[in-house]
């Protein structure tokens, strides 16, 4: 039977939640395609996460060694490639994520085995897989096929599939063989660096103005901060607002920046991306503001505005005033 | 350091509609506005400021045909020292394999320490171009960098996580780097700035010269396929609230008080 692996995906001591998704996709593959999934943990010190993958999927494949402690590529490709030629797994996922994006286009540079990233959708045509991708901001849908391989790697977009919920099967754990490295390495692990400490903690505000592209300037923020003082708002933004240095980092909603769950979340020209929806998922009221009908946020947000978001925080303000 | 940025021209479909071509196969181009990638602009500025600081030169490179040729432009102005054109025409429809091998030819052939490229592409945002080629040519690489700062023979950089987390690494040379947004402040370009670059010679390189046979490149050649593109199926749309500004305007502090919100 074709097998289908997930790369477990952890940092400091935890597995990562996108994980849990690429179980459902797996699990998918297995009900409709007959695909067999198993789990690779690789790491060191892993054998607490390969016991809890154990309970997702028949066999999780383990690789414990000290050389794997921290993620780098080059340790984590060499692991993989040796894994990928002895047991010939058809499709291996990975989160689309700074780990997935880092490892598999890389992996497949040196397996010749081809990879798509970013996938929202896998599945299997006759013998074919084919996998969507999700193009232009969103906009639009890529189908693509492959040429034939061996076996495929796919990175998936977060949120894709929902989270495995907890499991209880008793899959069995292989403990399988480091392979030997080719030193000297190229690559040295340092450490990490956690983002200062805002004075905001936009995580646990009730309320969130958010802000994106579309204040176009710099000189409109300043409106932006009266029109949020006004409605008792605390001020977020998307990743470009914080990329030209506008508003603090810790004002950054979305994956790379803060997860908020706010009461109600007012975000006006920001158009919808994936990294930042991430960041709202437990987000209570959603109401978006953006003068393009077609922006993907509409498809998340609980109550649209298709209209100039100047003229609405205007208006706002007036209507606050009076 | 010797360093090649790898440069894109790519539509704006963020603030923009976007039509499908009839055939399924790509989208209507022709009243798009186009401009250098997002994380290509961040790319140069790195590349200049490493030079700024450590000498040598930055060549920006590009694959595309002659309409790419204002990116390129637009890169010496800020301050690249060289501009190179591979002939886009034979990798037409390319998959990020297709790009990748068509850069070998150039990163392998000259003494480059330094390889810089978008993390992404706002069009496709495959993130594969770099770290692809980097296991092409076996070099070391890193994706999604937020800063760089040169050693001996080595770099140490910091790349981007996940919640605001960074990781650091330091990597042997030669390598690619691929650079996230927000790593510098990239610079204005004037139009003067165009200007005086204007007459600046770009040679262009036809497959030949990247080392590259006829026909292994390009749409026949792609390991990725697209089938067809597809507008997204409408999944669960907002409530859309119409009306004139002040109306929306009650009626958004209306679901505002409803919320327990000040209003
Ligand atoms: C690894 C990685 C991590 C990332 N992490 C994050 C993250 O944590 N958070 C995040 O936000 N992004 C993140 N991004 C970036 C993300 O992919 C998008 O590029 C970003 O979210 C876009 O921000 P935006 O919506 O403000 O801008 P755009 O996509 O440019 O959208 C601007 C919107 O404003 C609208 N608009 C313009 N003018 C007006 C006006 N006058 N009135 C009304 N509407 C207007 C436009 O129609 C458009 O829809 C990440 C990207 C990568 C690769």
């Amino acid at each position: 039977m074709a097998k289908v692996f997930i790369v477990a995906e952890h940092r400091q001591g935890a597995i990562r939640d996108a994980t849990y998704e690429l179980v459902t996709l797996a699990r998918e593959l297995e009900s409709k395609f007959a695909l067999e999934p198993a789990a690779v943990v690789i790491g060191h010190g892993v054998r607490p996460f390969a016991e809890v993958l154990s309970r997702h999927v028949n066999e999780t494949i383990m690789v414990e060694n000290e050389a794997l402690a921290d993620f780098r590529y080059e340790t984590y490709a060499a692991v993989l490639r040796d894994i990928i030629m002895k047991e010939t797994p058809l499709v291996v996922l990975c989160p689309q994520s700074a780990f997935g994006m880092e490892l598999f286009p890389r992996l497949s540079a040196e397996t010749g085995r081809p990879c798509a990233t970013d996938c929202v959708q896998v599945e299997m045509d006759g013998p074919s897989l084919v996998v969507v991708r999700s193009i232009y901001n969103g906009k639009i849908n890529s189908r693509l096929a492959f040429a034939s391989s061996g076996g495929y790697l796919i990175t998936v977009r977060a949120g894709s599939y929902a989270p495995a919920a907890e499991a209880d099967k008793a899959g069995t754990i292989r403990d399988y063989p480091c392979p030997a490295f080719g030193e000297p390495f190229k690559t040295e692990f340092l450490g990490y660096r956690e983002a200062a400490a805002g004075t905001v903690d936009i995580s646990q505000a009730p309320f969130l103005l958010s802000i994106g592209r579309g204040i176009k300037d710099t000189e409109n923020i300043p409106k932006a901060e009266e029109l949020a003082a006004k409605l008792g708002a605390v001020l977020s933004c998307s990743r470009p607002v914080v990329d030209k240095k506008w508003l603090g980092k810790e004002r950054q909603v979305g994956t790379s920046g803060r997860t908020v769950k706010p009461k109600l979340y007012l975000a006006m020209g920001i158009s919808g991306a994936f990294q930042h929806l991430a960041g709202i998922k437990g987000s209570g009221t959603f109401i978006a503001v953006n003068r393009d009908p077609k922006a993907p946020i509409f498809r998340a947000a609980d109550y649209g505005v298709v209209e100039d978001m100047f003229k609405i925080m205007d208006a706002l303000k007036e209507q606050i005033g009076t | 350091m010797e360093i090649l940025v790898c440069v894109k021209k790519v539509p704006d479909t963020a603030d923009a509609e976007v039509i499908l071509r009839p055939d399924g196969k790509g989208i209507k181009e022709d009243d798009l506005a186009f401009g250098i990638n997002e994380w290509d602009n961040y790319a140069v500025e790195e590349a200049i400021r490493i030079k700024e600081a450590h000498g040598g030169r930055v060549t920006v490179v590009t694959i595309g045909v002659s309409d790419s040729e204002d990116v390129l432009r637009r890169c010496l102005a800020m301050g690249a020292d060289d501009a190179i054109m591979i002939d886009g025409g034979p990798f037409a429809g390319s998959d990020p394999y297709g790009i990748a091998r068509g850069l070998r030819g150039i990163a392998a052939a000259r003494a480059y320490d330094l390889v810089l490229a978008g993390a992404q592409a706002g069009d496709d945002g495959f993130g594969m171009v770099g770290p692809v080629l980097a296991g092409y040519l076996g070099w070391s690489h890193a994706t999604l960098v937020t800063s760089v700062s040169v050693e001996d023979g080595k770099v140490a950089v910091t790349r981007e996580l996940e919640g605001g987390l960074e990781e650091r690494l330091r990597l042997a040379l030669p390598a690619v780097l691929t650079v996230q947004t927000g790593i510098n402040e990239p610079r204005y370009v004037s139009i003067m700035g165009i200007r005086k670059v204007r007459s600046k010679e770009i040679p262009v390189l036809d497959l030949a010269k990247v080392g590259l046979a006829a026909g292994s490149v390009g749409e026949n050649a792609n390991v990725l396929r697209r089938i067809a593109l597809s507008v997204p199926p409408a999944g669960k749309e907002a409530e859309m609230i119409k009306g004139t500004p002040a109306e929306i305007a009650r009626k958004i502090l209306d679901i505002v008080r409803e919320r327990g919100g000040v209003g």
